[in-house]
């Protein structure tokens, strides 16, 4: 089966770097979406099997994102510019890795390996 | 004159000094023994709006019907000041039934008088609430400034890695970067440096600038003032620019006889911006989509929820994009 990933990123030049990024490495992937609600709305059709998450998306924060991917057990990571994310975000980003922003490109791919069910 | 001066001073015997405790510009006790205040300063009473009857002779912790009565400040006189001659800045967070919550500092000093063999003290107490409130402020100030400069220098690096480099030389590269980091930093300096929303107008003429050295070249037709927020202004600035270099590569901006015409109309609550080309070579629909189309696409849709199309029509390529009105794009 192939490896999913749900991106939530409401920068679009952001978000189709990562898209295309992550295509040229395998992943297939779901959205970019640039809302809680799309994100949401997303999830009710089908589960990732790992979810990538901007923290500040603009109007809101991710973190209702975050809730649900942790009741249906997605693992998923961060790429937020904030130093300490869960200081914005609340302590449902307590202790998710993050690679960062900007994000190079190998922190990507290995945080998101290790994200990988075993 | 400082705590340090007056310290010096009133050791060599100027005890007698109000005038001297008065040129103290911070609120200034001096205590006895007992922490009785023998002596305080005009700013002093000035800063906790009390007078010199109710303060002088009064113990520290009577003075303002009990406003003083502080645990800290018991702790730091009973204990710590004994044991060191000085203190110095210790910060005291304390609700003043007057002033409401404040944060002071003191700072404080023991004199012994060797020839009476008594003591006293001198504290300055520095009101540094709103220094602080200000130093809280500004660090809040500077992590969202820094967290939207890390967030730029993301989205020049996504243009940088998207930007094509097959089949092209190290200098084509080079130059179609350029040219897209050029138009985001044109569009971040106009959406932070004017104060409030930007003008529709002012973005076209800014971007199309650099393709206006024939004047005739680009119109930009009048229409209805319509402001941006920062997020527009910077995914239209990019679309322009994507539309403009394309008019220079393959269209109407390729030859001196060639015209472009951006025109902008409101219709059902819909924002309606044309580009359109003429006297330019033939031109038609290219057989792959490079990341500039797609660039074009996604800002449109993905950040602007909008929608654009190009048409590669006999006259002169055109794009009609149309962008609901809301938030983004307000009608001026």
């Amino acid at each position: 089966m192939q490896k999913s990933i749900l991106i939530v990123e409401d920068e679009f030049l952001i978000a189709m770097d990562l898209k295309y990024t992550l295509e040229g490495h395998g992943w297939s992937v779901m959205g970019p979406v640039a809302s809680v609600e799309e994100a949401l709305r997303l999830l009710d059709g089908e589960l990732p099997t790992v979810a990538l998450l901007d923290v500040n998306l603009g109007r809101e924060l991710v973190s209702p994102v975050a809730e649900a991917l942790k009741s249906r057990n997605v693992p998923f990571a961060l790429a937020s510019a904030y130093d300490r994310p869960e200081q914005v975000g609340g302590a449902i980003l307590d202790g998710v890795p993050n690679v960062g922003k900007p994000t190079g490109e190998r922190r990507l791919l290995s945080v998101l390996a290790q994200l990988m069910p075993s | 004159m400082n705590t340090e001066d007056l310290y010096r001073l009133l050791r060599t015997g100027h005890v007698q000094a109000q005038g001297v405790v008065d040129t103290v510009s911070d609120p200034l006790l001096v205590l006895d023994d007992s922490l009785r205040v023998q002596s305080a300063s005009r700013s002093f009473f000035e800063t906790f709006k009390v007078d010199r009857y109710e303060t002088i002779g009064q113990r520290i912790y009577e003075l303002g019907n009990g406003q003083w009565d502080i645990p800290e400040l018991r702790r730091l006189l009973m204990d710590v000041i004994p044991k060191s001659s000085a203190v110095i800045n210790y910060q005291i967070d304390h609700e003043f039934p007057d002033l409401g919550p404040r944060t002071m500092l003191v700072t404080a000093r023991t004199l012994h008088h060797p020839d009476r063999g008594s003591r006293s003290m001198l504290m300055t107490i520095v009101d540094a609430t709103d220094r602080f409130r200000e130093s809280v402020a500004k660090d809040v100030v500077f992590g969202e400034l820094r967290h939207r400069m890390k967030n730029l220098l993301g989205v020049a690096q996504s243009i940088a890695r998207q930007t094509t480099t097959e089949g092209r030389s190290a200098e084509e590269y080079r130059d179609d970067f350029l040219g897209r980091f050029g138009a985001l930093v044109e569009a971040q300096d106009m959406a932070f440096a004017e104060a409030g929303d930007l003008g529709l107008k002012a973005v076209f003429e800014r971007i199309l600038a650099p393709y206006t050295i024939n004047p005739d070249a680009v119109e930009i037709a009048a229409g209805p003032a319509i402001e941006l927020d920062s997020r527009a202004i910077m995914s239209l600035s990019l679309v322009l620019h994507e539309l403009a270099t394309n008019a220079v590569k393959y269209g109407a901006l390729s030859v001196p006889e060639g015209r472009v015409r951006v025109s902008w109309r409101i219709e059902a609550d819909n924002l309606r911006i044309a580009w359109v080309e003429r006297g330019g070579p033939p031109v038609s629909e290219p057989e792959t989509t490079g990341y500039g189309s797609k660039l074009i696409q996604h800002a449109t849709t993905y950040s602007l929820g909008g929608q654009v199309e190009q048409a590669y029509a006999a006259g002169g390529f055109e794009a009609e994009i149309v962008i609901p009105l809301g938030k983004a794009f307000l009608p001026g």
